[in-house]
């Protein structure tokens, strides 16, 4: 038995982060949830494959990244056509008017879920997660020329749409 | 990098001391620039104050368990299942679940040593692990068996966590007895050196953070509850 190796400690201790990183890709909170089952059920089957010593949380973001784009990119994309998303997704914000703050999070949330997904992850990845340019270059296999351009592009298209301050 | 991407690139803090300073100095000299790098910090803000409530929400125990199966776990539904068994195969099924031959197994037959017995579906704390948890301080362990932490939980029972050798778990006092509320196997090569391993086991720390109600008890509160008998 096994349950409380350093591996597995370490991965609890990503959950959070993880899930953040899953609402950012799948836009939908149930969505996100089933993201982060996903990428957690095939760290633990691919355990042998991470090397200790080297980063976890990259190595699991890629995993996560790379199922996402496996499965849902393409039924999100169906999705989009059908019902375009307005509302963005909600995590327990209340948007009620006058809490203004809130309807500003709920605005840059909903600008966020009308990126073109290669904009969003990088978005996501340097912006909200804290990644280098570098790191995520090698977690996406981009040049970092590509993650550097469509960095610029998501932001800019960002501030367009939440409205210039 | 063509303009654009160096401006981003330097208010990421990716640029190199030199080409930082220069595009700094850029920035300083046009208002536009200015407004520009502010306008994008603040979207930057935004974006994290956005984001981030995710990481401080609960995670969801499917995700939880995801991470670590929960044969390890035995709760009361473990203990109805194996109610209805012969005694012997009751033990069998528990130290099968609990992986551990040494908390349960080898101590069981007869001896009336065994840290937990089975009654009405229940588990309930027995022999030395009954009596620390009855009489022992967290500040002051005595035997095999060292008390972690003692809190009410959210029926507010009196319930402490303790290590024994092999494996470690929760029992919150019902009417006078110590019922189990989980058992956690040791890791494997721990049994022995159980008083090195840092730090709670995680699933135990995860059953604790799911029942406590407010803050765990301290020490003076701990003694005055043993005093009024973990009423």
């Amino acid at each position: 038995m096994d349950h409380s190796s350093p591996f597995e400690d370490q991965l609890a201790s990503l959950l959070p982060r993880l899930r953040r990183f899953a609402h950012a890709l799948s836009r939908d909170a149930a969505d996100a949830d089933d993201l982060t089952q996903a990428t957690v059920e095939r760290a633990l089957r691919s355990k042998a494959q991470w090397e200790p010593g080297t980063k976890l949380d990259s190595w699991c973001y890629r995993i996560m990244r790379n199922l996402w784009i496996d499965t849902a990119r393409a039924r999100s994309r169906k999705n989009a056509r059908e019902a375009p998303e307005e509302e963005g997704l909600s995590v327990g914000e209340d948007p009620r008017p006058g809490i203004e703050a809130a309807v500003d999070l709920q605005r840059v949330m909903a600008a966020m879920s009308q990126l073109p997904d290669e904009q969003r992850e990088v978005v996501a990845l340097i912006l909200v997660e804290g990644f280098g340019y570098r790191e995520v270059s090698e977690m996406l296999g981009l040049p970092i020329g590509t993650v550097s351009s469509r960095l610029v592009r998501g932001r800019t298209a960002l501030l367009a749409m939440v409205g210039e301050q | 990098m063509n303009e654009d991407e160096k401006f981003f690139a330097w208010l990421d803090g990716e640029l190199d001391p030199a080409a930082a300073a220069e595009m700094e100095a850029k920035v300083a000299a046009d208002p536009a620039l200015t407004r520009l790098a502010e306008q994008h910090r603040f979207l930057g803000a935004q974006l994290k104050g956005a984001f981030d409530p995710i990481v401080e929400a609960p995670v969801p125990e499917q995700l939880r368990t995801a991470v670590r199966p929960p044969a390890q776990v035995i709760d009361l539904v473990a203990a109805r299942r194996v109610r209805s068994m012969p005694a012997l195969a009751q033990w069998a099924a528990m130290a099968a679940t609990l992986a551990v031959g040494v908390f349960v197994g080898t101590q069981v037959p007869r001896g009336g040593t065994a840290p937990v017995q089975v009654q009405g579906g229940k588990l309930y704390a027995a022999a030395a692990l009954d009596q620390a948890l009855d009489t022992e301080l967290a500040s002051t362990p005595t035997g095999d068996v060292r008390i972690g932490i003692t809190y009410r939980d959210s029926a507010g029972e009196i319930c402490r966590t303790f290590v024994a050798p092999a494996g470690s778990g929760v029992a919150c006092n019902a009417r006078g007895r110590w019922e189990m509320k989980g058992l956690f196997a040791a890791p494997e090569g721990q049994g022995g050196d159980y008083r090195m391993a840092a730090g709670m086991d995680p699933n135990l720390a995860a059953l604790v953070d799911s029942t406590i109600a407010g803050e765990p008890l301290d020490a003076t509160a701990e003694k005055a509850a043993r005093d009024k008998g973990w009423r």
